[in-house]
């Protein structure tokens, strides 16, 4: 069977069955006897088998059918959860890992058997109560047999009687037929289907439980139930369906008489749905209704499937440079509109509004489209810490709040790497052993944060830990050592100046070199990367308490909402999500601290940045008495931006200068075309701050 | 004549003035011609950039030529154009000219390669004289021109 066309599905659910496991085992780990999260990575493992095995994997459905007793019998309460049985777990997830990886590669999942791990898990499947798992899962099947004979009466509805009733008035038999699937079939669906056209050969199926539809897309378990009208006798029946291969078993029942109270009961149900309650039918739709719950939580768990459909990355794209030139367009008449006044009619002015309204939206809706939850990146973290903590023998616990922070997904697919470099860092560099903690009087386990938040026009996330600290003396020694100062310089640097050491290529200040990290390759790759994708990134650090590694990411990368100001007759933008307020500053108020201009507003002390120098343009040499500041923010830093004049609110489309202009200042972080065709420069004021 | 035009091969040019000077500028590096226009001057980019423009929605960075061969400031004229080059593989670039002369072909017969001299740093930017009539023609070498 050719199953590359379903690669890149197949690609795509294992990753997320894969996640799904990692998850739920982190859980386990903690809570041994949560029974839902051991129903949950039995259905991810045999969900797992079940795809491998249909794409042709069998080293891989080998090791998750494997997976998957050693967890049903824990789901049993065969086994125990201990330590040893989750690590063998996690060391099955890391080899599935490596499969999928393989198969990403070269479409094939490699040649590793993995032996290691699967006799460690059938030595759990032996050793648990010294029985040999065999009789164990017949002892399994035992109960289920029980209740499926005696609850599960089939229910027909209105109709379906009604055709029971007809098929006894022409003299024909009426069977259920409970059909038990093979454990270890894979094509369920498959076989399924094989048996209704079995059976339906032989007569009329007038009903299936669950619905032909569930039964269809695989939404059963390992039995489903058939009534079935035909004039044949129900052996002959019953051998059609056993004859199809992978059904273990056919339990066949003749209806012999017309389930009226089934049918009352469903009615009732249905009823009561409609919201009028019938007082009689009450009692006896209870047990209806309790069956119908029980069979949902069976085939519930499963998430609830997103309407969604998939599209190439650049079909966005150029859906994107559609909106910007729209918007661009938008901005021409706009201007035109306010040029000629006036000449124009108030209607006109009114569409042109109306058109600004379904652009903004439009824009917000492409911008949407393309926007991911970081939890796509976070996901995979409380494993990766896990592992660390094993590697590095170091307590270590990974909080993470935000994850539904939304960002673009060019940004998304970038800032997994720096993310995880930061993590690593922490958990090497940052925390220190148990040993040192006690000593220090904190708590053995150390803590990694990792918060993500929308702030303004951008997305901050940070990398927080409670560990040593970054200890500055030490950096400034090494960089003395190192000869990137001398000792004179050294001492002249700020803690700032120091620590911005650490993101210059092969800086590390590990004295060992751990294999996870210490080689040096690290912060000044996580920097390029996080400033090739429009961001920054600041550290704050307390000697002993800890550091925070804060990354600044733009929401947009196309289209801003900024305000245009003046500057010596050249227009500039300013992104409007980095403006905390405009001020009237009278040239009085300016206070000089350390030969730099201040002001001292509502208690904030803000230093003020002359734009027209920082811009190379001519000072204007009125004599003013007050001055307009632009107050922008940074993080928790203020500055006040000198314009001459505001000119007003717009939405920008933010084009890039090329690279012939884009390697001489970071204080231009673009440019963008006005409504008159002008060029406009757009100020970063994270670069002014 | 057919077989003479292949073995010498014919290139067009298209040739401006700038001061005193023509300059030749192949054809297949010229992706347009426009007039002058308002240039956007970009803060702390290299002297010789005059500044950004917008082409159809493209910014497009402004070079001034005389700046770079440190000639006299430009003069803006009516006849002032700005060619825009687009070189294979890279972002499109404009240059300012005091006017556009002609589209020229020559043929590689009247066209001399100049000995580059290492030493002398404006050397880079002319790679050929052409010879049409009694004017000779410098060839720009685009690449050495655009090159920052």
């Amino acid at each position: 069977m050719d199953v590359s066309q379903y690669l890149e599905i197949f690609i795509d659910e294992t990753k997320e069955h894969l996640q799904n496991l990692s998850q739920q085992l982190m859980i386990l780990e903690e809570e041994p006897d949560n029974a839902d999260t051991i129903n949950e990575i039995f259905r991810a493992a045999h969900s797992l088998k079940g795809m491998a095995g249909t794409m042709g994997y069998k080293r891989m459905q080998h090791l998750t059918h494997i997976m998957e007793n050693a967890l049903s019998e824990i789901r049993n309460g065969k086994m125990n959860v201990n330590a040893e049985l989750v690590d063998v777990l996690f060391q099955c997830l890391d080899a599935l890992e490596t499969y999928l990886d393989n198969i990403v590669e070269s479409q094939d999942e490699g040649t590793e058997d993995n032996e290691p791990i699967i006799a460690r898990l059938n030595v759990f499947l032996n050793g648990g109560g010294g029985e040999a798992p065999a009789p164990k899962k017949e002892e399994k099947e035992a109960p289920k047999q029980e209740e499926s004979s005696q609850g599960k009466e089939v229910k027909l509805n209105e109709y379906e009687a009604k055709a029971v009733n007809e098929a006894f008035n022409k003299n024909l038999n009426v069977y259920s037929l409970e059909v038990h699937v093979d454990e270890n079939c894979i094509l369920k669906a498959a076989r399924a289907f094989l048996v209704f056209k079995a059976v339906e050969e032989l007569g009329e199926i007038i009903k299936s439980d669950p619905s032909a539809q569930d039964i269809e897309d695989e939404r059963f378990d390992l039995e489903f139930t058939i009534v079935v009208i035909t004039e044949k006798d129900m052996e002959i029946v019953k051998k059609a369906v056993e004859n199809v291969s992978e059904i273990r078993k056919v339990v066949a029942n003749k209806i012999s008489n017309v389930p009226k109270t089934a049918g009352a009961e469903e009615t009732s149900v249905e009823k009561k749905a409609d919201s009028s309650a019938v007082a009689v039918a009450e009692k006896s739709s209870a047990p209806a209704a309790a069956s119908k719950s029980a069979t949902t939580t069976k085939t519930g768990g499963k998430p609830v499937v997103n309407r969604s459909v998939r599209v190439d990355i650049e079909k966005l794209d150029v859906l994107m440079n559609l909106v910007s030139e729209l918007i661009i367009a938008k901005n021409g008449l706009m201007s035109v509109s306010s040029n000629e006044e006036g000449m124009v009619s108030a209607a006109f002015n009114e569409q042109v509004e109306y058109l600004e309204r379904v652009t903004t939206n439009l824009h917000e809706s492409v911008m949407k489209v393309r926007m991911m939850p970081i939890e796509t990146v976070t996901q995979k973290f409380p494993k990766m810490v896990r592992d660390l903590s094993k590697k590095l023998d170091k307590q270590m616990k990974l909080f993470i709040t935000g994850e539904d922070t939304e960002l673009d997904r060019t940004v998304i697919d970038e800032i997994g790497d720096p993310l995880m470099h930061l993590i690593r860092n922490s958990a090497d560099h940052g925390l220190e052993d148990g040993e040192t903690r006690a000593q220090r009087g904190k708590d053995p386990v150390g803590n990694i944060y990792l918060d993500a938040y929308q702030d303004g026009n951008n997305v901050v996330i940070e990398v927080r830990d409670d560990g040593n600290g970054i200890d500055v003396e030490k950096i400034r020694s090494k960089a003395i050592e190192r000869g990137a100062v001398t000792p004179e310089q050294a001492e002249a640097l700020t803690d700032k100046e120091v620590i911005d050491f650490l993101f210059q290529p092969s800086f590390s200040t590990a004295k060992q070199v751990t294999d996870v990290s210490g080689r040096g390759v690290g912060l000044d790759v996580v920097k390029t990367k996080i400033e090739s994708l429009g961001g920054d990134i600041e550290v704050k650090t307390m000697l002993g308490e800890g550091s925070t590694f804060i990354i600044r990411l733009p929401l947009t990368l196309a289209i801003i909402q900024s305000l245009m100001v003046e500057v010596g007759g050249e227009k500039y933008a300013i992104s409007l999500g980095s403006i905390q307020t405009i001020e009237d500053v009278l040239v009085t108020d300016i206070k000089y601290v350390q030969s730099k201009e201040v002001i001292n507003l509502r208690g904030t002390v803000i230093p003020l940045i002359r734009l027209d120098s920082i811009l190379d343009i001519e000072p204007s040499q009125e004599n003013v008495e007050s001055l307009t500041a632009v107050i922008v923010k940074k993080g928790d830093r203020l500055a006040g931006l000198i314009v001459d004049s505001l000119i007003g609110q717009q939405e920008i489309v933010i084009k890039s200068l090329g690279k012939y202009m884009s390697n001489n200042s970071k204080i231009i972080s673009g440019a963008t075309i006005l409504g008159d065709g002008e060029v406009a420069l757009i100020l970063d004021a994270n670069a002014l701050v | 004549m057919e077989i003479a035009k292949i073995e010498n091969q014919t290139t067009q040019y298209i040739v401006v003035n700038l001061g005193i000077e023509q300059y030749g500028i192949d054809i297949k590096y010229v992706d347009n011609i426009v007039r002058m226009q308002k240039i956007t001057r970009v803060p702390k980019a290299p002297r010789f950039f005059r500044g950004v423009i917008n082409l159809r929605g493209e910014i497009v960075p402004i070079m001034s030529v005389r700046r770079k061969f440190e000639l006299d400031e430009d003069v803006i004229t009516d006849k002032t154009r700005i060619i825009i080059l687009k070189p294979e593989h890279q972002e499109a670039i404009g240059i300012i000219v005091d006017e556009v002369k002609e589209v020229l072909a020559l043929d590689s017969d009247s066209i001399e390669k100049i000995q580059s001299n290492q030493n002398d740093e404006k050397a880079k930017y002319i790679n050929a004289v052409g010879k049409y009539n009694d004017n000779l023609i410098s060839i720009l070498n685009i690449n050495g021109v655009i090159d920052i």
